[in-house]
């Protein structure tokens, strides 16, 4: 038995914890870890973390929350125990995540295309033509080698109970957070170099390379004279750090709206050299804002004219317009029957329940039973619009009951999926306590297959019993280690 | 067979200099088993370079920017168009108990047309037409809808600048006035809450004394005669045109441009700019009969099918043969 140094008097609690089986016991992939962890003096793991925090600082990797008011950017929150996944487990993570993203491409392709998922009545039409981010301004266009989902973030969770994984949310517009996968590896191998050549994990560098791989293949022009830009909103946005750290580390540059300019139905971007036309955009801003003449007329952000190009197949956008449809939290529960429709599979990762407000009979069961329920905007993401009913006071519960009633089809209710733990480092404390977590694997698709580099973001909830990991809502991030080969 | 030459001018004047103007313009008329559209030319002034598309209700949309800096904008849409036959007043018997028990498969096929809109919600008034419609109809589908037509018609006072371009039926409704789009408008709200599919149709009427065989030549018309009216889903018949404006039934004086849900999917002209000035619209559209060379009809001459040259703008983008084989 190891002294459990760090780990002292910590407990499992009622949830599935990622490290421990039972208190004191590691699980077989945490072996390793827990030996180097746990003979570390609390002050060395303590001047360690410090080391870790001062490396982002002075790397500047920062995120915004736009509600705090405390000004624009703060550095994202970095825990220094990994949580790691064993190989066999992640291949099932793989094989479930690629299945998923291969049938919504398909989805996105028919919906916006041929439409054979509603002539056989497996999706109901009124729950696509409802959704607010169904856009009919891009039925029957022709999408660059027809893929819609280049990048995909699914958020898994850890159902405390089963120990299984379950699908949450499949992010198919502008996911983030890979820049934090990459830069915690890197602040990780310098801060617990130990601990990390002990455990031989699969790395995760090569996602830039693979990104850029995709962009360039989708030039109506060729590779080799690919012109690709990043278009961010700007600076103020939460996720400008990773726009610019992607653009730098693809090697392409990173624009505004403002940069560029449509003429005739070709895009170009304005550089001291002149005018340079542009293939493909890597765009980070959302559908609605991507062109003042198309969407909305006060978008400053966008290109006017952009869509006349996308449509006329000058120019690509990954990912492609109109991908909120399958982002509709209602629409998530189909997604299982989509993967049985297009592919002919049985799905392999699981969904949680899902009650679509929009039939009378589950708004119903919803009103009655709100205080356990979770309820969420089908249109929103990272934690806004939602209500935990279980912590939720009487006030916010009859406000959430007043917009079900009045806007049905925009909300879906769903059981609390009690998340994992991972031990976490609590500095006020200066000890290590369970902290919930999450998962988001960042999905590639080429048009053939999905490629994932293994683990993702792990987002940890730092305050005690908070099931909120959104970055937006003060949650912070740990390193994910998958095991090469065997467990 | 009516055939008219129609000319649709809009003028943008700016009061200062303007730049990076992008525009999208829905001028083009419907091309189908009812109407050809012959021949269609779209030019601005300054010059321009654009696309063109057809959008998700099969209206042809056409997409230009001017980069340079002007102080006007002259839009300028040329076309010639075959209207093929009158409608016929529908004579088909669905009653309305028994659509009601289809119901669920419409919605299925015509969510679009059924649903609300910003421009034309389900608003409880509506109600009152409704029931006064199925009264004094004949309880029939089509009955019902050509009874409501007329009910709007005559209860709604035709009133130019009683509401605006934005105005939803919640106005006209407390008004009791409007134009020829709220009148669409109210039309529709009327036979969707009733869930009968309905969908709006901009165009132009052709004023009477234009459209009579002996008019002459010289007797172009400089009036405003862009114009909307609504199309209902008629059982075993299909889209049928209402006017509720005029209370006449729709016919070959309708030139049919663009349809959708409502006013928002067919606005004629919709553009951005770049500049601090405000600017300032007037809009022209001109019908005559189209007549050839030496000053005669030659409508009856008419037998083959239409070959529509491409327009300035299409001729880069979309040759003519890609344009039939979209049609499907």
């Amino acid at each position: 038995m190891v002294n459990p140094g760090l780990f002292e008097g910590y407990e499992t609690g009622s949830f599935y914890d990622e490290m421990f089986s039972s208190p004191g016991q590691p699980r077989a992939q945490y072996t390793k870890l827990f030996q180097k962890l746990a003979s570390m003096a609390p002050s060395q793991f303590e001047e360690r973390r410090k080391l870790a925090d001062l490396s982002f600082l002075i790397q500047g990797i920062t995120f915004t929350v736009y509600s705090d008011g405390r000004g624009t950017e703060r550095l994202f929150p970095f825990d220094l125990i990994p949580r790691i996944l064993p190989h066999s487990e992640w291949e099932h993570i793989d094989r479930g995540l690629s299945q998923r993203v291969m049938a919504l491409n398909l989805f996105l392709q028919d919906i916006y295309g041929k439409q054979t998922i509603l002539k056989d009545k497996k999706i109901p039409r009124w729950l696509v033509y409802s959704c607010p981010n169904f856009r009919r301004e891009v039925i029957g266009v022709e999408v660059a080698r027809g893929i819609y989902t280049h990048i995909c973030g699914i958020d898994l969770v850890r159902d405390s109970k089963s120990g299984d994984f379950y699908v949450l949310e499949d992010n198919v517009r502008t996911p983030s957070g890979i820049s934090y996968v990459l830069e915690n590896r890197l602040v990780m191998t310098r801060t617990l170099p130990e601990a990390f050549q002990a455990c031989e994990v699969l790395p995760v560098h090569h996602y830039p390379a693979e990104l850029a791989r995709i962009l360039r293949s989708l030039s109506s022009r060729g590779e080799a004279d690919a012109q690709i830009v990043l278009l961010t909103p700007g600076i103020h946005n939460s996720a400008y750090f990773e726009h610019s750290f992607l653009a730098q580390q693809m090697g392409i540059e990173l624009v505004e709206g403002r940069d560029l300019i449509v003429d005739g139905g070709i895009v170009y971007m304005k550089t001291i050299r002149g005018l340079q036309r542009v293939d493909v955009i890597y765009r980070r801003v959302d559908d609605e804002y991507l062109d003042s003449l198309t969407f909305r007329p006060d978008s400053v952000l966008g290109v006017p004219g952009l869509m006349g190009a996308y449509r006329a197949g000058t120019v690509a956008l990954a990912n492609a317009v109109g991908n909120g449809i399958a982002d509709d939290k209602a629409i998530y529960a189909y997604v299982p029957e989509f993967i049985r429709y297009y592919l002919g599979e049985e799905p392999i990762l699981k969904t949680v329940e899902t009650f679509l407000c929009a039939n009378p009979k589950d708004l119903e069961y919803v009103l009655e039973h709100l205080p356990q329920l979770v309820v969420k905007a089908v249109g929103e993401s990272g934690g806004y619009g939602m209500l935990m009913g279980p912590t939720a006071d009487r006030a916010k519960l009859m406000d959430f009951a007043d917009r079900l009633r009045a806007n049905p089809r925009n909300y879906i209710a769903q059981p609390v999926v009690g998340l994992s733990r991972v031990p976490s480092y609590d500095p006020s404390t200066g000890s290590v306590a369970g902290r919930h977590v999450d998962l988001r694997p960042y999905c590639l698709y080429d048009g053939e297959k999905v490629t994932i580099v293994p683990g993702g973001l792990t987002r940890v909830a730092l305050q005690p019993n908070s099931l909120i990991v959104n970055s937006s809502q003060g949650g912070g991030s740990k390193d994910t280690w998958v095991l090469r080969g065997e467990d | 067979m009516n055939r008219y030459r129609l000319v649709h001018t809009t003028d943008f004047v700016y009061d200062g200099p303007v730049s990076e103007s992008y525009n999208e313009v829905r001028l083009r008329p419907l091309h189908d088993e009812r109407q050809s559209c012959l021949s269609f030319r779209l030019t601005t002034t300054p010059n321009s370079r654009g696309t063109a598309y057809r959008d998700a209700y099969g209206n042809w949309v056409h997409q230009f920017n001017v980069l340079t800096e002007h102080r006007r904008l002259r839009v300028e849409a040329e076309s010639v168009v075959l209207e093929h036959e009158a409608f016929e007043a529908p004579t088909d018997s669905t009653m309305l108990a028994d659509y009601d028990s289809h119901s669920h498969l419409l919605d299925e096929e015509h969510f679009d047309f059924m649903a609300p809109t910003g421009f034309v919600p389900h608003l409880v008034p509506l109600r009152e037409i409704i029931e006064a419609a199925e009264k004094s109809c004949d309880g029939t589908v089509a009955g019902f809808t050509q009874t409501t037509s007329d009910l709007i018609h005559k209860r709604f006072r035709y009133v130019k600048g009683a509401t605006h371009v934005h105005s939803s039926i919640e106005d006209s409704l407390s008004l009791g006035a409007g134009v020829c789009q709220d009148f669409a408008h109210l039309l529709l709200g009327v036979v969707r809450m009733r869930g009968i599919p309905g969908r709006y149709v901009s165009g132009y009427l052709v004023p009477g004394s234009t459209a009579s065989p002996e008019a002459k030549q010289e007797d172009v018309i400089g009036g405003q005669a862009s114009h909307a009216w609504a199309e209902v889903m008629i059982p075993n018949t299909g889209w049928m045109g209402f006017d509720p404006t005029l209370g006449n039934p729709v016919g070959l004086r309708h030139i049919r441009i663009a349809c959708g849900r409502d006013y928002g999917d067919v606005a004629p002209v919709r553009g951005v700019y770049k500049g601090h000035a405000g600017q300032s619209l007037s809009v022209d559209v001109r019908v005559r009969p189209a007549i050839d060379d030496s000053g005669r009809e030659q409508l009856s001459k008419i037998t083959v099918g239409p070959v529509p040259p491409p327009s300035v703008l299409e001729r880069a983008q979309q040759p003519a043969q890609q344009q039939q084989q979209q049609q499907q």
